[in-house]
């Protein structure tokens, strides 16, 4: 493209993830010349979604390691004496131990291409374990997750989402499960309407009872209308982002649904939470002294900073100890420790879990009937929504544009341009950086923790009802005491993450091993993974567990909750931004959003909503034309040309007014 | 919203390489100016024109690519909810008209498969610069499924009758899909719903 890239920026955001995405948007907002790049030929880095092929794009190159590092060093004439420079990372090291396998039917996939997809994609090789395992033992990942215990978790700003469920009981009452789809059905499928895009809701009734069969094929071939998140977390109803989103606008360009059900598992069951007041008391599990229990809990939950005498002496204790003091059943302990405050057993004191049970109860109801919205075509939607928000206030976007380094200037200690792939060097006043960007000399001294993920395709959910549309949030809790509890979101179709009659699920959890050692076996205890023989010799067809069609595990660093200091010679006007962290909020990317534009910019808004584009007025004169490409026209009238006429008789044309 | 005054709401998108004149095309049918001035377009996500056809008022909505094409960077929620799309190419720049296979895979990829798309050659004022025939275009677009029109923004040159037919084919689309469009059909606002603490079953 001829198009020349301006060699000077107020602030230059390296990365395309939420952080980074949140303050370009924030910089442009208030009038600073931004430059936004990102590496990679889409947008998001750990936070992107893909459609199938891409994801498997994606697997490869991560499987594949290729050591890119052409020692192209010819930036170094470009640096002046008086400059030194700081060379950023040619390869992204964030993702290891990659494994993706194929369960469903194969017999097609060769013939089979994405509909509509790009040319490259990807061959497939149900992948072979050994390979990713031999990886394993080279990296040195028990000492990079060694910080993930006690300590290192005061490093995390927001506590809150930090959660170690263990199990809760409730049947699932079917009465109130149809009463509540009814209410989702009319909620939620008008969004839909007003696009004509999404599809139909919760249409097959029958699905829950004869899963039907899906090839790898099919899930090829449809593969472009889904898209699948590279992290699994939710927005808390009246948490910072939706907060943000609200008051910037940037909720416009994108539509979220509610998490329709909460979840349990518990002796090798999986149960519905009553999650509202009303489902507590339509509840058959719990007895009418429970009930009444439980909304008295919660009432002074609620309010609990106004009677501190009420907890004041469990303060230091686990949160899981102060509920034993409290007039409630074992039963309802369970309930609230790990399916309201989802918080962990070992770690969590009082008041961490009074916190974050007060949060859920007042994010719960204000969209719908749980806290949580999920963003249709998947999270990966939400850094792109900033980044356009940014383009709008005249941010400049530049795909697949790597940055060779950093140069500052020796003098006064602080970055003054960068020199990108091209050799152009671009100056700018501030940089944010992912710290993915940066190369292992600058890190050496920082403490990685890990995240494991697995993403599954299934065939079933894992809590079938009469409708296949639900929207799951399951925790599973650890087996052992201290270890990480397991976070599993369901997705279904109308969500635009997988195919119809097929379910995208989700594992997270901080890692001790790989992904795949921390996560199969509780992938194990709710899917069956050799699902054709299984299936054959059940009888009834429809009762065993659901299947996996594909999965794939992988390891992501999580470079959340790091001191700047670790970083070795950071400039002080070089920010760095995290990477996702383990939370299932997104608080921690909005807050480090928010704290770095505010040391960059202390006196200015942090976005502020925009101007309604529809209250916007434009005076012909107003809006002169500043290159005199075409003097003839300088006669700005508003009129539309009468010489043009349309077809159809009866089309006429008005003014749009502004009323509102 | 619902309290507005009309009977179909549409989002209409504009692709096309940098320079064919998308901006223009949007601001000579939304505003009657050529050529805008460049400043207006900061934050101004997208442009409003309601028109009236056969009876009924359509409200168009407008969406720019924000520059975002430039560097061929356009995010792919941009698509999303697009139930018409411009792919625009300059009649005087055979680039721009090389690019567009490239651009219908975006499409491809991201739109929904029920969007509409109509391809435009800009500039025709500029006839003695032309270097794609219109008989050229006209083959792409035929083997494409795409309607073919081509306009100038400068002579405000079919600028009309490209909206206007869209929002037209719109409207007979969204009826044949029986698709309640969105009028008044306000979602649920806070609180509405179900929370613990707001009855009194239990005390
Ligand atoms: C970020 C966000 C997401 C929401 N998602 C949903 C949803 O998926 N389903 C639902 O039933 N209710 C949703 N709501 C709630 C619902 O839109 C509001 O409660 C209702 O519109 C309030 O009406 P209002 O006239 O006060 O505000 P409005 O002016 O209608 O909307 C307030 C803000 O919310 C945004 N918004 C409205 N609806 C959506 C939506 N579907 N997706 C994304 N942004 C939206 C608007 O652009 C605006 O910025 C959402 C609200 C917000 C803020
Ligand atoms: N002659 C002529 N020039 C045009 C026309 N439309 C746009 N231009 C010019 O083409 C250039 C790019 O237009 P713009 O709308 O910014 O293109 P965009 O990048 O696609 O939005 C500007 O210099 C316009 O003045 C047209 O119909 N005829
Ligand atoms: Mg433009």
């Amino acid at each position: 493209m001829a198009d020349n890239l301006p060699s000077e920026f107020d602030v230059v955001v390296i990365g395309t993830g939420l952080p980074e995405s949140i303050i370009a948007s924030a910089c442009s907002r208030s009038g600073q010349r931004v430059l936004h790049v990102d590496s990679r030929n889409y947008y998001g880095g750990n936070w992107a979604s893909f459609s199938f092929s891409g994801l498997l794009s994606w697997i490869k190159e991560n499987q594949e390691k290729t050591d890119v590092r052409e020692d192209n060093e010819n930036w170094r004439k470009l640096i002046l004496e008086t400059e030194e420079a700081i060379s950023l990372n040619k390869k992204d090291n964030t993702i290891q131990h990659v494994e993706d396998v194929c369960y469903a039917s194969q017999d097609l996939a060769e013939d089979v291409k994405e509909a509509g997809a790009l040319p490259k994609l990807p061959a497939f090789g149900a992948s072979d374990t050994s390979e990713a395992a031999q990886e394993s033992e080279k990296e040195c990942l028990p000492v990079e997750s060694q910080s993930l215990g006690t300590e290192s978790c005061e490093t995390y700003p927001e506590s809150v989402t930090c959660n170690d469920l263990e199990s809760t009981t409730e049947r699932k009452d079917a009465e109130m499960t149809s009463e509540r789809e009814h209410l989702c059905d009319a909620t939620f499928d008008q969004s839909a309407l007003e696009t004509g895009k999404t599809e139909n809701v919760s249409t097959a009734k029958a699905a829950a009872l004869e899963p039907k069969k899906i090839t790898y094929a099919q899930i090829v071939k449809e593969g472009r209308r889904f898209n699948i998140d590279l992290v699994s977390k939710l927005l808390y109803s009246r948490g910072l982002l939706i907060d943000l989103l609200t008051k910037s606008n940037v909720s416009r360009y994108a539509e979220f649904k509610n998490v329709t059900r909460i979840l349990a598992f518990q002796e090798g069951r999986v149960e519905q939470v009553p999650c509202s007041r009303a489902d507590v008391f339509n509840s058959k599990k719990l007895t009418m002294v429970e009930k009444r229990m439980l909304m008295k809990f919660l009432t002074f939950c609620l309010e609990y900073e106004q009677h501190p005498d009420e907890y004041e002496d469990y303060k230091e204790c686990t949160f899981s100890e102060y509920l034993k003091t409290q007039k409630l059943t074992a039963n309802l302990q369970h309930f609230i420790l790990h399916s309201i405050a989802m918080v962990s057993e070992a770690n969590s004191d009082t008041i961490d879990g009074l916190k974050a049970t007060k949060h859920f109860l007042q994010c719960l109801g204000r969209y719908g009937n749980t806290p949580f919205l999920f963003p249709l075509y998947g999270q990966g939607e939400i850094p792109q929504c900033f980044c356009r928000m940014c383009a709008v206030f005249g941010g400049i976007y530049c795909l697949r544009h790597s940055v060779q380094c950093l140069v500052v200037d020796k003098e006064s200690g602080r970055c003054k341009a960068l020199i990108d792939h091209f050799g152009q060097r671009i100056s700018a006043n501030y940089f944010v950086v992912e710290d993915s960007y940066l190369s292992e000399k600058t890190c050496t001294n920082v403490c990685y923790r890990q995240i494991s993920r697995a993403v599954l395709i299934t065939d079933q959910s894992v809590l079938k009802t009469d409708s296949d549309q639900q929207i799951s949030i399951l925790t599973v809790p650890p087996v052992e005491r201290g270890q990480p509890a397991v976070r599993i979101i369901e997705l279904c179709s109308s969500t635009m993450t997988c195919m119809r009659n097929t379910y995208l699920v989700h594992f997270t959890c901080s890692s001790t091993k790989t992904a795949k050692e921390d996560l199969e076996p509780v992938v194990r205890k709710l899917f069956s993974l050799n699902a054709e023989t299984e299936r054959e010799s059940e009888n009834g067809g429809g009762l065993g567990k659901p299947r996996v069609l594909w999965a794939v595990y992988f390891n992501m660093r999580d470079s959340s909750g790091i001191d700047r200091n670790s970083y070795d010679c950071l400039p002080s006007n070089v920010y760095v931004c995290s990477g996702p962290d383990c939370a299932l909020g997104n608080d921690y990317a909005v807050k480090q959003a928010e704290t770095f534009f505010q040391e960059m910019f202390p006196k200015e808004d942090f976005c502020p909503p925009p101007p309604n584009p529809e209250d916007i007025i434009y005076d012909g004169d107003g809006t002169q034309p500043e290159d005199p490409g075409f003097s003839s026209s300088s006669n700005t009238k508003t009129e539309p040309s009468p010489k043009e006429s349309s077809d159809g008789d009866s089309c006429k044309v008005s003014e749009e007014h502004h009323e509102e | 919203m619902s309290m507005e005054d009309y009977d179909f709401l549409f989002k209409i998108v504009l692709i096309g390489n940098a320079g064919v004149g998308k901006t223009c095309l949007v601001r000579r049918f939304t505003q009657g100016l050529f050529p805008p001035g460049q400043g207006a377009t900061i934050g101004v996500d997208f442009m409003i024109k309601t028109v009236e056809i056969k009876g009924e008022k359509v409200k168009l909505q407008i969406w720019d690519t924000a520059g975002q094409e430039r560097f061929r960077s356009i995010t792919q929620s941009y698509y999303r909810s697009a139930n018409a799309l411009i792919l625009t190419y300059d009649i005087t720049c055979e680039e721009s008209f090389r690019c567009l296979p490239e651009w219908l895979r975006e499409i491809e990829q991201y739109a929904s498969n029920k969007v509409i798309t109509v391809l435009v050659g800009n500039k025709i004022d500029l006839a003695e610069k032309r270097e794609v025939s219109k008989q050229r275009a006209e083959e792409f677009s035929e083997a494409q499924n795409m309607y073919y029109l081509e306009t100038s923004a400068k002579e405000s040159d079919n600028v009309e009758k490209l909206f206007l037919d869209l929002a037209c084919r719109l409207i007979s689309e969204a009826r044949q899909n029986t698709l309640v469009n969105n009028v008044a059909s306000p979602l649920p606002g806070e609180g509405k719903s179900i929370s613990y603490l707001t009855c009194c079953n239990f005390n």
